[in-house]
Parts: C-alpha cells; sequence; structure tokens
C-alpha cells in the first residue's frame, strides 16, 4: 500500500463508483479520497473558512477533476489552486465527459497538466484510471508540495 | 401664329413656362396653374423667381435658366426637387430651350415634368425594400440563433446521455467479471447484450456530437487534394482489413477549395461506406474521379457493392436513417448524412445513384478554384 493520495474530485455517484472500482482492479493501491463538490474540495486544500484554514488537509499527489461540479465549478477550483503557492505545482488531470474544445483550452490555459475525457467503455475507462496512475504517481517526478526554490 | 402657339401650350398636359429673356413670365399653361396652384394674376409678367411669394427662388434652377438665357442653348433631364411651401415637395424633371419668338425676341421655354408621384413610387419601393431586407436579416438572425441553440441543446443532451451509459456498461462489466460463477450462460449473455446496447448508444451519440460539430466552427478555404486524400483513406482501410480484394482506382489530380479536414471527414464515409458494402464480393472494385455533370465537375465515389433501390434514394441521406440491417451491414445510419453536411456547408451538391446488387455512385459538387 503506498502512502500516496489521489483526490478525485467527482460529483456523480456513478462516475465516482466507477472509478473507485478502476482503482480497485489496478495493481498500484492508492488511498483515493473523494470529494464531491468544488467547494468540498477546496476546503480539502485550504481549510474551511470556519475553522480559519487550519482544518487543510495532507496534500495528495494527484487530483483527478471533474468540470461539472455543483457550488464552485471546476475550473475555478483550477484557477484557485494554481493562484496559491501551496498548490501551484501540483498535478491536476482534468477528467470529464465534455469534448467541448473550450472546455479543454480553458482548462490547458488555467495550468492542467492533463485533460481526459471519460470513455463510454468502462474496459477503456479503467485502463485510462491505470495509466493516469502509472504515470503521475509511478513515473512522473513531483516536486515537494508548496516547495520552494533552495 | 400666336393663337397656334396659344393652342399648343395650353394641350400640353405637362405645366410649360415661357419667360423672356429677362427671365419674366410671359405665357403659362394651365397645367402649371393646376399643379403649383397659382393664378394667373399672381403670375404674368412677374420675375419667376417671385412666383408664389418667392417660393420659386431655387438656386440651382435660378443658375440654369440664367445660364440658358446668357449664352442660349438648352438644358434637359435636370431634376430639382424643392419644398414648395404652398404645395409641399414637389421633384420636378426640368427641359428648358432657348427659341426665337416670331418677333425676333429671344425666349425661353420651360418645360415641367412633375415626377413627385413617380418619385414617390420609387423611394416607396426602396424603402419597402429595405424594410424587406431588414426583415430577411431579422429572420435569419432569429433562425441562426434558434438553430445554435438546438445545437448547443443536442450537445449538452448527449453530453449529459454519457454519463448513465458508463454506469450500465461499467456496472454491467463488473457483474460480468466478479459474479460470472453466480449467472449461468443466458444470464451472461443478456449482460453481454446490455453492454454492446450500451457501447452501441454511446458510438451513436458521439456521431450526433460529430454531426452537431459539423455546423459549429470555423471552415476554412483553401485548394484541397482530394486525390491526396482519397489515397490516404483507402490506405487506412486496406491496413484495417488487409486480407480484402479491393482496387482503389483514384484519378490523379483531384481537387476543389474547401476545408481539408471537412472534407477528409467526408471522403472517409463515402469510401468507408464502399469499402463496407463491398465486404459481401470476393473481390470489388472503388472508383473516385471526376464526371461533368450540367456543364460543372462533379465527384463522385463508385463501387460495385451491395448497391440500393432507388425507391429509397431519399432516405439515404436522413441521419440515423438505414436501407440494411445491422446484421446484414453495421452502422449508424450517420455517415451519409454527415457526408451530406460537410458538402451542402461548402455550397455543393450531393446525390446518389445505385442498383440493388449491382453498386452505389455517390456524386457531389464543390467550389472550383478558378470560380473563386
Amino acid at each position: 500500500m503506498s502512502d500516496k493520495i489521489i483526490l478525485l474530485v467527482e460529483d456523480n455517484e456513478d462516475d465516482e463508483e466507477l472509478a473507485v472500482l478502476a482503482f480497485e482492479r489496478s495493481r498500484i493501491a492508492n488511498a483515493v479520497v473523494v470529494v464531491r463538490d468544488g467547494q468540498e474540495a477546496l476546503d480539502y486544500f485550504f481549510g474551511t473558512e470556519a475553522n480559519g484554514g487550519e482544518d487543510a488537509k495532507v496534500m495528495p499527489q494527484l487530483v483527478l477533476l471533474d468540470l461539472k461540479l455543483p457550488k464552485v465549478g471546476g475550473l475555478e477550483v483550477l484557477k484557485r489552486l494554481r493562484a496559491d503557492p501551496r498548490t501551484r505545482r501540483l498535478p491536476v488531470v482534468i477528467l470529464t465527459s465534455s469534448k467541448e474544445e473550450e472546455d479543454m483550452l480553458t482548462s490547458y490555459d488555467f495550468g492542467a497538466n492533463s485533460y481526459v475525457r471519460k470513455p463510454v467503455d468502462f474496459n477503456r475507462f479503467a485502463d485510462a484510471i491505470q495509466q493516469l496512475q502509472m504515470y503521475w504517481l509511478v513515473l512522473n517526478e513531483a516536486p515537494t508540495p508548496g516547495g520552494d526554490r533552495p | 401664329m400666336r393663337g397656334f402657339a396659344q393652342s399648343i401650350l395650353e394641350t400640353v398636359r405637362h405645366p410649360l413656362l415661357i419667360l423672356d429673356a429677362g427671365l419674366r413670365v410671359r405665357e403659362v399653361n394651365a397645367a402649371f396653374y393646376h399643379t403649383f396652384k397659382a393664378s394667373e394674376a399672381e403670375t404674368q409678367d412677374r420675375f419667376v423667381y417671385e412666383l408664389g411669394g418667392g417660393q420659386w427662388d431655387i438656386p440651382r434652377l435660378r443658375a440654369l435658366l440664367e445660364e440658358v438665357a446668357r449664352d442660349g442653348g438648352s438644358f434637359k433631364d435636370v431634376e430639382v426637387r424643392h419644398d414648395f411651401p404652398h404645395v409641399g415637395v414637389k421633384v420636378m424633371v426640368l427641359d428648358a430651350h432657348r427659341v426665337v419668338h416670331d418677333d425676333g425676341t429671344p425666349m425661353i421655354l420651360l418645360a415641367i415634368e412633375d415626377a413627385t408621384d413617380k418619385m414617390q413610387g420609387i423611394d416607396a419601393l426602396c424603402k419597402l425594400n429595405r424594410e424587406l431586407d431588414d426583415r430577411v436579416s431579422e429572420r435569419t438572425a432569429q433562425l441562426e440563433a434558434a438553430n445554435r441553440e438546438l445545437e448547443a441543446f443536442a450537445y449538452s443532451v448527449s453530453h449529459d446521455l454519457r454519463a448513465p451509459l458508463r454506469a450500465l456498461d461499467g456496472f454491467s462489466d463488473e457483474l460480468l467479471r466478479c459474479y460470472a460463477d453466480r449467472l449461468d450462460e443466458r444470464g451472461q449473455h443478456y449482460l453481454r447484450r446490455l453492454r454492446a446496447g450500451t457501447q452501441r448508444m454511446g458510438q451513436l451519440i458521439d456521431d450526433m456530437l460529430l454531426l452537431s460539430r459539423l455546423n459549429r466552427g470555423a471552415m476554412k478555404r483553401e485548394p484541397v487534394d482530394l486525390t491526396a486524400l482519397a489515397e490516404g483513406v483507402a490506405a487506412e482501410l486496406r491496413d484495417r482489413e488487409p486480407d480484402r480484394t479491393v482496387a482503389f482506382v483514384i484519378e490523379p489530380g483531384l481537387s476543389a477549395m474547401g476545408d481539408a479536414a471537412l472534407l477528409g471527414v467526408a471522403l472517409e464515409n463515402l469510401l468507408g461506406n464502399a469499402w463496407k458494402f463491398t465486404s459481401k464480393k470476393a473481390s470489388a472494385t472503388i472508383t473516385v474521379g471526376r464526371q461533368n455533370h450540367e456543364g460543372a465537375p462533379a465527384f463522385f465515389v463508385r463501387d460495385d457493392g451491395a448497391g440500393f433501390d432507388m425507391a429509397h434514394v431519399s432516405k439515404l441521406f436522413g441521419a440515423f436513417q438505414r436501407l440494411h440491417t445491422q446484421r446484414e451491414f453495421p452502422g449508424n445510419g450517420v455517415g451519409l448524412a454527415i457526408v451530406q453536411r460537410v458538402v451542402h456547408r461548402h455550397g455543393g451538391q450531393v446525390w446518389a445513384e445505385g442498383v440493388l446488387g449491382q453498386g452505389a455512385t455517390f456524386h457531389f459538387t464543390l467550389p472550383q478554384e478558378e470560380l473563386i
């Protein structure tokens, strides 16, 4: 069991369960934390206002971010992550059903690391999840979260 | 002789004035009095500029008349628009001639055509045309807006439809994977059918999205090498099924003005169809070329495959319309709808000919380089 955390920001219950299934099928076991809207995602990183930000959680190694989210949309979440030094370099992969060119371009403009469209075919979806996991948590060298240049 | 001239003057239906060299009014006909609501008393022997309380003091007319009085000669078809305080706006077409009276004195004959009604008619027509233009552009804008809305609707619907499909496909896959031991052969068969149906619907949705995207987005207009595009598609088809014996006969030098990406999609569908509908033959020929059609060049893609009955030709280009069952030839019925959209967006036409069991030919026209 790896101690690396994957944060999944997903409001659709089915998609959440499918993603978890896909993670279970992969050989690398990571802890998957699920948050269900954009506000919850922001609270995860920066803590809640009620607690003065004291309750921010452990930084994940990878964020899988849906675009269509209740309360705060995925693009807004991405923008806020990139604006904060603690999460500026955090790998964020957009995982969406949108094939809209506009969504893709904006995501990249806002600093997304990848853009992956959820396929209908579950085998292909599971394959995509495994590849993402393999690339971002095994192959890719990530900077220390929030770390500054020496 | 004076009586003779007088009779002519009175008979002419248009207003007429005869002025002396000093531009004083000598003779006036009834048509003038009638048209300009003037009386003899206020007209005779007056300067033309004084007529009707100075309302004929029109700078342009004055300049013209003075020129004729001084230098002789004439003017013709001079249009003067003037707002007469007593009779309103009149549009007049004026002709003037310097003539010599019996007694040798020079005179100026000024003929006035009251073109007000005619001009008003033309003005009204112009206004009507403008209004019509405005209405057409307004309706066009409304139609375009409605169309955009519809496209956006189709887009978001097909988008949202994908999510439950993923669930259907994913969970039935999980059932097959982890619970197969608790399902008999028949149960597993149904699950597989469920997955196949789900994936087919996913494909349909993707095709619908593609179709709606074809109408959106900018379109390029550049020279496109259709021969190269067709050869590329043919090579791809051969790679996919290398065991088939299909001869491609592609005419060299086919070109048109258009969007290479869109035309590539159209050719993929036309050649893909030809490839598919010849699949039941041991060997087949697919021809791509150009012919003259009603004096203009038209491209064609011909195959010697399953063909179709011309009785159903009207259904051919409709989206999701099919002439064959899935079992005979798989497909969504979107390919030719895509071809039609691409060709129409280029301002061309597309039509088909077929004979059941003998093959089909698809013709299409595209803008040519020299015409642009």
